[in-house]
This record gives structure tokens, sequence and C-alpha cells, in this order.
């Protein structure tokens, strides 16, 4: 069985179920059809010796037990190709002669309908014959009518058929093994051709698979073909944010390096604040660019417990901001799924969280829930507040309405990015108690991988 | 006050342990994890600033074992990895505060003083009751297996006032009391999908319901 755990191929699988199985049916027909022959023969033969009994007995009759009168001679063999015996008080007339040894002792046995003989050695006649025997009495006198026919002539032609129809077996499996064998190459082509594209792809002949696979293939094709597009994308992306980081991260290295190089510069305040500020840009440039390359965006076969995350997130804010209550209402159950990537996730609540911990004064809550549309995640405190004609620009990168709470612009920006890579909305509103009101909200199906 | 400063790159430590001491503290400093738990066992800190990076272990570990001894001064992670599930994984570990690397020393020296005055008359406080213990500092809960689930604040605050009474009804109007929440009127539901989710954790059976009086802390269980 362990071929079948571990199929080797698809085609060695399917040969290596299908011909032993062809095989063994068709051993099984053949054996089923002697089995069938011999009983339909013997069947046949038996109604056939009945019926020249019910005849002889009849001819008996009608001459009045008179045997001599009867037509006999050589007639019944000639006609019927049987042997016979008949015996009355006076008389016993068996034909073929041959056959007397045989059949006397039937006709002494004293057993009606069909008898059997076997295995009988006597010379010019048949060693195995079914006779059927009938006694009645004409003008009271007994008289016993044997019929019989030679089996071995009877099984000797049956076993020619039954070889015969081996060898047409052998044959019909021959073609079986035939048909099998193209039908499987057949229906394995277009997997034939999936390797080559792949073999093609590999060597960088061809940079999507275009395959006309057939129906069980082509979703495989497809995920394929987007799991392609989505590395493209991503090399894409972190060869862009690389080019970004590396010109914006060089110029102020450089000009660090130059004031530290001159030993004769005196280090007066105003440039150290100076030199500060430019390892300040390269950290935050470098910030910003690494944690948008660790966005995953969607993908298949990712998902998030967002109860779990959530409650992590939820403690470990209230430990870093003890004056502040972080409460969560949800609908969702602990082991509730959302197809989202998990650090994604964590982004995106952990940043508006954060967010709402700096200007909340005792109070944020946090909402989970989902419906038909998709997953909405809301987080609302009770801080100031924002103005409504600011409420368009928040989350767009570089934007701090407060100096003095840092972070803010980039935290924000971060979950819009993840948001809309999953082709969701962030927006802001007031809140019931006049802090912020921020909203996400995935929509309900995110498969595809959109950009 | 006496601060421990466990960090591996010397210039990044001289210079920390130099605006330390004229910010006030008294300021020993270790590059290894070796000595860094010597030096926590056999002196008495007011507080500690750890790097999770060291050359000779993880600062989590080490941060895990001062816990597991019940040292109980305030550590301040520093870390270059600002992760969302890095600062969970830190304060899970028993981490009172985490900054990301490069920061501003009067930041560091700020967050410094909020932990420690927020350790200040801190004792360790633990609700027992039937095999939960819950720990009222890290507002965790303890299970009977060992491991370790952290609250939100009113999940905290219910338990502790089940807890508190074993075996005594508390009324839905009386939890009520311990609800924060956006809403005035907060419904009896929002106790019930609280009851509901504290159940998860701590097992159907052990809080139950009095229909029509309230629910109770079942420590028999």
């Amino acid at each position: 069985m362990t071929s079948f755990r571990k199929p080797v191929s698809v085609k060695g699988t399917l040969l290596a179920l299908l011909l032993p199985a062809g095989i063994l049916l068709m051993a099984l027909a053949w054996l089923v059809h002697g089995l069938l022959l011999d009983r339909m023969s013997r069947q046949f033969v038996e109604t056939r010796l009945e019926d020249e009994v019910a005849f002889l007995e009849h001819q008996i009759r009608d001459s009045n037990g008179q045997l001599d009168v009867l037509q006999t001679g050589d007639y019944f063999q000639e006609v019927f190709h049987h042997a016979f015996a008949i015996h009355s008080d006076s008389r016993t007339i068996i034909s073929p002669e041959t056959w007397a040894p045989l059949l006397m002792p039937l006709l002494e046995s004293g057993q009606e309908g069909t008898l059997r003989v076997s295995d009988a050695r006597i010379a010019e006649a048949p060693s195995d014959i079914l006779a059927y025997r009938k006694s009645f009495r004409v003008n009271d006198q007994p008289i016993v009518v044997i019929v019989s026919e030679d089996l071995g002539a009877l099984s000797r032609s049956q076993t020619e058929l039954h070889a015969w129809t081996a060898v047409v077996s052998l044959l019909l499996i021959l073609l079986l093994v035939g048909v099998l064998w193209l039908g499987i190459n057949l229906s394995m082509r277009p997997v034939v051709s999936l390797k080559a594209a792949l073999k093609r792809l590999q060597d960088g002949e061809i940079s999507r698979i275009d395959v006309k696979a057939p129906e069980e293939f082509q979703p495989l094709v497809l995920q394929l073909n987007q799991l392609l597009d989505s590395l493209d994308q991503r090399l894409e992306r972190s060869r862009d944010a690389l080019a970004n980081l590396s010109h914006s991260v060089k110029t102020p290295i450089a000009a660090v390096r130059q004031i530290l190089e001159d030993t004769d510069r005196p280090l007066p305040n105003d440039l150290r604040q100076q030199m500060a500020g430019r390892l300040d840009d390269i950290d935050r440039q470098l910030e910003a660019e690494m944690r948008r390359s660790r966005f995953a965006g969607p993908q298949v076969g990712k998902s998030a417990y967002p109860l779990k995350q959530a409650r992590d997130l939820l403690w470990m804010l209230g430990r870093l901001y003890p004056a502040i209550s972080f409460e969560m209402s949800t609908v969702l159950t602990e082991e509730r799924r959302w197809p989202i990537e998990e650090h994604d996730l964590n982004e995106v609540l952990g940043n508006l969280l954060d967010n709402a911990g700096k200007w909340s004064t005792r109070f944020v809550e946090l909402g989970l829930n989902e419906d038909r549309q998709g997953f909405t995640i809301t987080v609302e405190d009770d801080g100031p507040g924002i103005p409504p004609d600011a409420l368009d620009t928040l989350g767009t990168r570089g934007l701090r309405l407060d100096e003095q709470t840092p972070g803010h612009g980039l935290g924000l920006a971060i979950v819009r990015e993840i948001t809309e890579r999953y082709g969701g909305t962030l927006t802001f509103c007031s809140g019931s108690i006049g802090g912020l009101k921020a909203t996400v909200h995935f929509p309900g199906t995110t498969g595809g991988i959109k950009q | 006050m006496r601060l421990l400063l466990v960090e591996d790159d010397r210039l990044l430590a001289d210079g920390l342990a130099r605006q330390l001491e004229k910010a006030g503290f008294s300021v020993d400093s270790t590059f290894t994890a070796k000595e860094a738990l010597m030096l926590a066992e056999q002196e008495d800190y007011r507080a500690v600033v750890l790097d999770l990076g060291l050359p000779d272990g993880n600062g989590l570990d080490v941060l895990r074992k001062w816990r597991m001894n019940r040292a109980s001064f305030p550590v301040l992670i520093l870390t270059a990895r600002g992760d969302w599930q890095d600062k969970v994984n830190g304060l899970k570990a028993g981490a009172d505060d985490y900054l990301a690397k490069p920061f501003q020393t009067e930041e560091l020296i700020a967050r410094l003083n909020a932990i420690i005055r927020r350790s200040e008359g801190r004792v360790h406080a633990l609700v027992k009751a039937g095999n939960l213990e819950l720990d009222e500092n890290r507002q965790s809960l303890k299970l009977a297996d060992g491991t370790e689930h952290s609250l939100t604040g009113t999940e905290f605050r219910l338990l502790r006032c089940l807890m508190s009474r074993p075996g005594h009804v508390f009324s839905k109007e009386q939890l009520m009391e311990q609800l924060y929440n956006l809403n005035d009127n907060p419904s009896e539901n929002v106790i019930e999908a609280y009851i509901r989710r504290l159940r998860k954790l701590v097992g159907t059976d052990t809080i139950s319901t009095r229909r029509g009086q309230g629910y109770l802390f079942n420590d028999l269980v």
C-alpha cells in the first residue's frame, strides 16, 4: 500500500491501480463464464435426457409394452446421439452394446431421476456419463428406461470453448492496457505542458505561465501567476524603498562625517544640534521605510486572531499609560480569525491605540466588529479631539498636528497605508464624548492581491 | 538613586552613563547578561535600563530570570526593534516601559522617573482564589497550569471584584460599577459579554450565574 500513500507519479499510480484491477476483473469474468457454461450445459443435457425418456415412455405405452415393436436399433443413437437402455421382465435392450456394463448397474440400482457415473473404467465406453432413469408400468409390466449421454465429449467441447474465451480475455486485457496507457497519457498532457512552462519560467524565457490548463489546474495556474505578480511588486517596492532610503540617508551621513573629519574645526553647540538633526532625519527615514517594508499586504493563507492580538496590545498600553483605561467591546469570539496578516493587524491596532492613548485623558475604547460587508475596527478616545477641518488631512504622512506628542503623523500614515493595501478605508470623526474616533474598515473579501 | 545600565555598545553606554549621572543617578554599567544577573542579585537598584541584544544572551531572558526571583525593581527596555509584538513580549517578560533606539536622553530620564515613581510603595500584590492568581501590578491572570493571561482594565476589575469574595453573589448593578464605558448608561448585556469573555479564560464553572441575582466566583471548582 505504500505506493498509494506515496505516489511517485500520477501515471504510475494510475497504472498500478488500474492494471491489476483490470486483470483481476477479467480473470473473474472468465471464471464466472466457465461456471455458468458448465451449469448451463448440464441443465440443457438433463432436460434433453428427460424429454427423450418421456418420448420413449410414450412409444412403449403406444406399443402396449411390446418392446420388440419399437423401432430400436441405432435409431436413438442416430437421431439423438444418446445411448439408451430399456428393461422389462422379458427383455433388456441396450444400445450401443458396448455401454452395457455401464448401464446395467444403473438399471438394477432402483434410483430414479438424474444419475451420474464418473471414473468408470470400461473398455469402449465413456468414463463419465450423465443418465436419466425412469421406471413405470405398462399393462402391469414394470419397465425401466435409461437415456444417457457421454459427458466426456461434452466437457471436451466445453473446455475448448473456455480456452477460446481465455484467449479473447487476454487479448482484451492487452487492449485495456493500451487504452489505459493512451488515456493516462492524454489526460496528463496538460501537466506535461505545465511542467515545460515551469521549466521555461525557471530559465527566464517567460515571465508568466500562459498555459491552456484544464479546469482542474486553472486555479493553480492563476494562483501561481498571482504569486509571481506579488513577488514582482514586492521586489519593485523594496527597490524603490532602498533607493529612497539611500538617497535620504547617505547625504546626511556625508555631512556629519565631513564635520567630524575636520579636526581643526571646533564643535560649537549649534553645529552639534545640526548634526543631531541630520541623524534624526536618518532615523526617521530608516524607521519609516523599515516599517513599510514589513507590511505584508493581503496574502493567501495568512490570518490573525484579532481578539488575542487586541487583548495583548490593550494590556501592554494599559501598562505604558497607567492613568488610562484601555477597554474593548467586541462581538467576536476568541477563536475568530480575520484574513489579515498578523503583523499588519498589529500595526493597525497598535498605532491606532497608541495614538488614542497619547491624546486621551483617561479612557480609550477599541471596538472589533464584523458583518457581511467586512471587518471594522474603531478606536475612540476621550481626549480633546481635533477640529473638523483637520479630519481629512489626518493620517497623511509627515503631518504632525502637535509636535509635543511625537510620532503621531507616522503611526496614522502607516495605518492608512496598510488599510489601503487591503482595499479598506480609514476614516476619522468626532467621537461621542468629544475625542477622536478612528474607523478602519476592511472589505469582507480580501481575496486577490490589490495594490 | 542607584541604577544598573546593561548595554553592550560601549560608546552608547559611556555616553548614557555620563548623562544619567548628570541627572542624579548613580550608575553601574555592565556589558554582559551574566554580569547583569549577578549585579542585580548582589546590589540594590532603584531601576534598571536593559538592552535586549547582549553578546552573551537575550535581555528578555535576563529579565525573566529577575522576575522569577521576585526582583521588583522597575525595568526599562532599550532595543533597536520597534515592533508591536516585541513591545508586547518585552512587557510580558516583566518590563515596565520600552524605549526604541535611538532616543533622546531627556525622554529616557523622564520615562525612568515615571516608572520609579510608579513602582514606589508597590508591593507584590496577589489576589488568590481557587487555583487562580491575579497579579494586581501586572494586571494579569495566572491559571492553575501556570499560563499567564493579560487582561484589559474592565476584565481585570470585574475578576478582582468577583475573586475578592469567593462564593458571594454580586448583582449586575454592583458589577456595573467596575465598568468604564463610553456609554453613560451601559446595558446589562455588557456585563454578560464580559462574563462570557472571562469564562473563556477561567473556565465556565468558575463563574456561576444565580438567575435574577447575579454572579459568583466559585473557588471550589
